[in-house]
């Protein structure tokens, strides 16, 4: 049996901060991408902004779904002894899921979308994408937006996004959602609108 | 560090769930998300609720300024900037163009914000519902219905027994057209900084255990009626110091025979006001 080294922050308190800066500041302004680049390694498929976000928000307190493709025995272990977040098989009590574009649907779909009087209660999706500069282009208005702000993500297709549209509609209700990059991250809350080319 | 404190006080469980509350307010306009709020090594009321959520944001590159009614230099504002100079190391600042996050107990800085800025307010009692109905259970159900008919009325028996509205202090405002919220005991003045804002602002309630928040660029509009529009208070003089007239001012009793004095109630904006410098 080997045991390998599995890091996480090098100074939790200050580090987890810096992340978590960048993390409120993309929800403060959907659709920005901002730089998260931690300095430490995640077992792939898993990519580091993702396990930044995972590190610096779960906890016990935060039953924690992956999809199919990231549930690799390497990356259950590494969140597991990082954050201590139980892992659930369902998305239904989930706080925070962790997926990819084929799994996105099926996971907003059946997310928790908090209840008329907890509209906190909802869950955060946190979605791992190939680019946030390249794709189709979106238009996001609201909260957080001075007039129009510009989105592109690649392999998210037209279900998702009409299902991301519906999750607004909900307000207050709905999900929140994380996307992540290689080198970035950018957030859609669930008081964003979203207008896609072509659509109304 | 030497103080044997955790970065910025609290414990890191507790910041990654303050952490989850914000990023929910945020996606939230102005709905008040419950959180387990601690002990903080202050008396309710100094504002327990906004140092929780300084810490929780903090990063060893801030610059901190907190103000207590638009000044630095007070008791309450003193105490919370070298508490977190000495849990946090950070920078600290009075001028409000140098400072990355401006903790604030009933002002808005007069200087308009920037993006890269966060304003963080302490509020008593984050329900503008409350002293309409006691109830937790009933208010929460009103806020999920958007039955808000019952401020409407308190601001009517206003002007039906004063002729205008007299609600001068935390005076309700309704966040992106959704929810009805306490700007916190900001005077009424500051609420047209609230709407539109570059900055984020939060709001932390320690002893009520909420935390809400403003995103930038959001509506916030303070209720009225079409033939009782919302007003901001005047003042016939200028501030005695620095002359500035539009700026919140402050009434300071000079004797015991009547002699007052009005002065800006923003004592960075004041100051450099005086020294002829561009308040940024």
């Amino acid at each position: 049996m080997t045991i390998e080294a599995m890091t996480g922050f090098a100074d939790q308190a200050r580090d987890s901060a810096r992340a978590f800066r960048r993390m409120l500041d993309a929800m403060a302004r959907p659709g920005r991408i901002l730089s998260l680049e931690p300095d430490f390694d995640v077992p792939a498929p898993l990519l580091p902004a993702a396990a930044a976000i995972c590190l610096t928000l779960c906890d016990y307190d935060t039953p924690l779904w992956l999809d199919a493709s990231l549930s690799e025995p390497a990356i259950l272990d590494f969140l597991r002894f990082q954050t201590g977040a139980p892992i659930t098989a369902d998305i239904a009590p989930a706080r925070f899921l962790l997926c990819t574009p084929g799994s996105a649907l099926q996971a907003l779909a059946g997310a928790h979308r908090g209840d008329a009087e907890y509209p906190d209660a909802s869950a955060t999706l946190i979605i791992q994408v190939p680019s946030l500069s390249a794709g189709g282009r979106l238009i996001l208005e609201g909260p957080g937006i001075d007039g129009e702000q510009d989105f592109r993500t690649l392999g998210l297709d037209a279900a998702f996004w009409d299902t991301m549209q519906d999750n607004h509609q909900l307000f207050p209700l709905g999900c929140d959602v994380f996307f992540a990059s290689a080198s970035g991250i950018s957030a859609l809350p669930r008081s964003t609108h979203i207008k896609r080319e072509g659509h109304a | 560090m030497t103080t044997g404190y955790n970065f910025a006080y609290l414990n890191e469980q507790t910041k990654r769930m303050i952490r989850r509350a914000l990023l929910k307010a945020v996606a939230i306009p102005g709905y008040q998300v419950p959180f387990a709020s601690r002990e903080m090594p202050m008396p309710y009321g100094w504002g327990t609720g906004g140092v929780q959520v300084t810490a929780s944001i903090l990063t060893p590159e801030d610059t901190l300024k907190v103000i207590d009614q638009g000044a630095d230099d007070t008791t309450n504002a003193v105490s919370i900037r070298k508490f977190f100079k000495r849990t946090a190391e950070v920078a600290t600042t009075e001028e409000t163009a140098k400072a990355s996050i401006i903790q604030t107990r009933h002002r808005i800085p007069e200087a308009p914000l920037r993006e890269d800025q966060i304003l963080v307010f302490q509020v008593p009692i984050p329900e503008p519902l409350r002293f309409l109905e006691p109830r937790e259970t009933e208010t929460r159900k009103m806020h999920a219905l958007e039955e808000y008919g019952i401020m409407h009325v308190k601001l009517y028996e206003d002007i039906a027994r004063h002729g205008h509205i007299a609600t001068s202090y935390a005076y309700p405002a309704k966040v992106n057209g959704r929810y009805v919220f306490d700007p916190s005991p900001i005077p009424k003045f500051d609420n047209p900084k609230l709407d539109s804002c570059a900055a984020l602002q939060l709001f932390g309630a320690g002893r009520e255990k909420r935390i809400y928040a403003v995103p930038p660029y959001t509506q916030v509009k303070s209720l009225d009626f079409e033939d009782h529009p919302f007003t901001i208070q005047k003042w016939d003089e200028p501030c005695a110091l620095c002359g500035a007239r539009g700026t919140y001012l402050d009434e300071i009793i000079l004797d015991d025979r009547g002699k007052r004095m009005f002065v800006c109630s923003d004592t960075d904006h004041c100051r450099k006001a005086r020294s002829g410098e561009e308040a940024a």
